[in-house]
C-alpha cells in the first residue's frame, strides 16, 4: 500500500516567522525578545464594546 | 457539510533522480473548514435566528448554484457499521423551535448556494456555514478561510440594510449561555485504516492540540464545572463523549459520522468536530496541518506511545488548567503534560519525512517549546494567548476583576471574534501589527473568486460560473444540469491528474454536452 504523504499540503511554503528560543544565561531569564502587542490602540474600540452584549448573545445550539 | 475527494498524482521529489523506482504514486493531502457563525439581530432573541440565518444566506449577491443534492448525504451513518434512527438534540434548544419558522424541504431550510469558488454557503440550524473548498496545500486554505469571513459578513450587511437593524457575525463556537455551533475539519482518510486505530491514536492528539488551537473562552459552561476564569478552548465544556455520530449533543471528541462525499470503498473523511474556530491564521495553519500529518500518521499503522485514562476528561482538564502545566492521566497511573503528548505526535511525523512538512513541523516545535516555557510569548499568533493577553491588560487598566467583572470580559470575548474589521478585537490587534499573518489581502481576494486549482472544486467553480442557471441540483461529488429539455449528470473526476488542463478543456466547449464528454474522458 502506497503511504500518504502530505506534500501537498506545503507545496507552496508558509512564510515562516521563527518564534524566538527562550533565552537567558546564568544571571537568570532574559526578556522575551517578543514584542507585546501596544493595546493603547485597541483601548478605544474595547471601551465601545457594551458590556452587557454577553448577556443577551444567545444563538441555536449547532453541529 | 464539507469533505475530501482525491486524486492520484505521480509526485517527483526535488532532488532525486528521476527514474522508475523513484515514482510513487502519491495521495493529496485534502481538507477543509467548515464554520457555522454566530449571528446576532438587533432586538431579536434566539427564537428568530433560524428565518433570519436564512435570510442572511439569501442575501448572497453573486452568482451561484442551487439546490444541494440531498439525497447524497446520510450523516446518521455510523462509521462503526450502523445507522442511527435519529440524532441526539438538546432539548434546551428545542424550545427555541416555532412551528411557523419551520421549512417545508430541506432546501428551503438550508438555502445553500454554491459560489464559484468552490465553496457552500447554507443555514445551518439557525447559523450561516461557510464549507471552504477542498484545499491541497494549507496557505489556500488559510485564504479561503478568511474569503468565507468576509463572504458571510457582507451578506449580513446586505440583510442589515433592508431589515433596517444592526446584524453582527461572530466566528466563535459558543454563546456562554451553553449553547455551541461547531468548527469542522475534513481530512481525507484512506478506508482500510481500522476504526479502533483512528480513536485510539486520535484522540490523545485531539484531547491535547487544544494548547495552540484554542480559541479562548471566558468562564465554563459545563454545569458542575468548578469555576473557571479563563479557559483556552471554546468547545471543551461540551464533549461527553469519546466517539458518536452526535454532533448537536452528547457530543463526542471523535466524531463517527460517515459520510464521504468521495469513493467510499477507497476513502473515508476524517470529520473533527473537537476544534475551535480560529480567528488567527497561524493557529489555523498549525491546527489543520498538523492534525493532516497525525492523519498521515495514522494511515502508516503508527501506534501511538500515550494512551489517556480518560481523553475527554483530558481536554476539559487542559482547557481549564489555570497553572499552564497540563498534566493529564495516563492508562498506566502516570501522569504527562499535553505539550509531551503533542511531543510524542511531532516525534512521529518527522520520522514520516514528508517531502514538503517542513513549515508545519518546525513552527509546532518552536510553539510547543514556546508553550513549555512561557505560553504567553505567544500572543502574537495563538488565539487564546492573544485574547487573554488582551483581557489581561485591559481589566488591568479599568481595574476588572475577572469574577466580579465576567460579563463584561465575556462581552470582550465575542467582540474578539466579530470577523467586521472595523469592530472586531482580533482585527484591532492585525491593524495595530500585533498578529501574523500568513496570507496577503490578494490571496485572500483571489479566494472570494476562485476556487483552488488543484482539486474538485475548480470544476465545480468553472461550472457554476458558467452554467449557474442551467444547474438543476449539486453536491460535493457532481452536478446536474439541464440544456434543451435534456438532463445530463455531470459527476466530478476525483482522480484527475491535472484540473487545470481539464478546465481549460471545458471553457473550451460550446454545450453541457461537450462538458459532459470532457468529463467522462477524465
Amino acid at each position: 500500500m502506497n503511504t500518504f504523504h502530505a506534500d501537498e499540503t506545503m507545496r507552496r511554503p508558509l512564510p515562516a516567522d521563527p518564534i524566538q528560543k527562550p533565552g537567558g544565561d546564568d544571571s537568570g531569564p532574559s526578556e522575551p525578545k517578543v514584542k507585546r502587542p501596544d493595546t493603547r490602540q485597541l483601548l478605544d474600540r474595547m471601551k465601545r464594546v457594551d458590556p452587557e452584549q454577553a448577556k443577551r448573545y444567545r444563538q441555536r445550539s449547532g453541529q | 457539510m464539507f469533505i475530501c475527494v482525491y486524486s492520484w498524482l505521480v509526485v517527483h521529489v526535488a532532488g532525486t533522480q528521476f527514474t522508475p523506482s523513484s515514482l510513487k504514486a502519491f495521495v493529496n493531502s485534502l481538507f477543509g473548514i467548515e464554520t457555522e457563525y454566530g449571528i446576532a439581530v438587533e432586538d431579536a432573541d434566539a427564537t428568530h435566528l433560524v428565518a433570519e440565518s436564512r435570510e442572511v444566506v439569501k442575501s448572497y449577491a453573486g452568482r451561484y448554484a442551487s439546490p444541494w443534492n440531498y439525497r447524497a448525504e446520510d450523516p446518521r451513518n455510523d462509521v462503526r457499521g450502523f445507522h442511527v434512527e435519529k440524532l441526539s438534540q438538546d432539548p434546551t434548544d428545542a424550545q427555541f423551535d416555532k412551528p411557523a419558522d419551520r421549512a417545508q424541504t430541506p432546501s428551503e431550510d438550508r438555502c445553500d448556494r454554491v459560489l464559484p469558488n468552490g465553496a457552500r454557503l447554507y443555514n445551518d440550524h439557525g447559523h450561516p456555514e461557510y464549507s471552504t473548498p477542498e484545499c491541497t496545500d494549507l496557505r489556500s486554505l488559510v485564504a479561503h478561510d478568511k474569503a468565507g469571513e468576509r463572504i458571510v459578513l457582507e451578506c449580513a450587511k446586505r440583510r442589515a440594510e433592508v431589515l433596517g437593524k444592526s446584524i453582527e457575525i461572530f466566528k466563535n463556537n459558543t454563546d456562554f449561555h451553553g449553547a455551541s455551533y461547531g468548527t469542522h475539519e475534513s481530512y481525507l482518510l484512506r478506508r482500510g485504516v481500522a476504526w479502533d486505530d483512528v480513536v485510539h491514536n486520535l484522540a490523545p492528539f485531539l484531547a491535547t492540540r487544544i494548547i495552540y488551537a484554542g480559541a479562548g473562552k471566558v468562564g465554563t459552561e459545563d454545569k458542575g464545572a468548578p469555576p473557571c476564569p479563563y479557559q483556552l478552548s471554546q468547545r471543551a465544556d461540551f464533549f461527553s463523549v469519546l466517539q458518536s455520530v452526535d454532533t448537536l449533543h452528547n457530543r463526542p471528541l471523535v466524531n463517527t459520522r460517515d459520510e464521504t462525499h468521495g469513493d467510499a470503498r477507497r476513502f473515508r473523511r476524517l470529520h473533527v468536530i473537537a476544534g475551535d474556530a480560529n480567528m488567527s491564521e497561524y493557529a489555523t495553519a498549525l491546527r489543520v496541518g498538523a492534525t493532516n500529518l497525525v492523519a498521515a500518521l495514522i494511515e502508516s499503522g503508527w501506534q501511538t506511545p500515550v494512551a489517556l485514562r480518560d481523553p475527554v476528561r483530558a481536554i476539559k482538564h487542559v482547557s481549564r488548567d489555570q497553572t499552564y502545566k497540563w498534566m493529564i492521566e495516563t492508562t498506566d497511573n502516570d501522569s504527562i503534560s499535553a505539550v509531551d503528548v503533542q511531543r510524542a505526535y511531532l516525534r512521529a511525523c518527522r520520522e514520516l519525512e514528508l517531502p514538503g512538512s517542513e513549515w508545519v513541523l518546525n513552527e509546532w516545535e518552536e510553539t510547543l517549546d514556546a508553550l513549555a516555557d512561557d505560553p504567553m510569548n505567544l500572543h502574537d499568533r495563538l488565539d487564546w494567548v492573544a485574547k487573554k493577553s488582551l483581557l489581561d491588560d485591559f481589566a488591568a487598566s479599568e481595574e476588572l476583576d475577572w469574577t466580579r467583572d465576567a460579563a463584561t470580559l465575556q462581552s470582550l470575548d465575542l467582540a474578539y471574534h466579530n470577523v467586521d474589521p472595523e469592530a472586531g478585537l482580533y482585527y484591532g490587534l492585525v491593524e495595530a501589527g500585533a498578529m501574523t499573518t500568513l496570507v496577503d489581502e490578494t490571496e485572500i481576494e483571489a479566494a472570494l473568486c476562485d476556487p483552488p486549482a488543484q482539486t474538485r472544486a475548480a470544476l465545480r467553480g468553472l461550472l457554476v460560473r458558467r452554467y449557474a442557471d442551467k444547474i438543476k441540483s449539486v453536491s460535493w461529488g457532481g452536478l446536474a444540469v439541464e440544456e434543451h429539455g435534456e438532463r445530463i449528470v455531470l459527476p466530478l473526476p476525483e482522480a484527475a491528474a491535472d484540473y487545470p488542463a481539464l478546465c481549460a478543456q471545458i471553457e473550451a466547449t460550446e454545450s453541457l454536452r461537450d462538458v459532459a464528454a470532457v468529463l467522462r474522458k477524465a
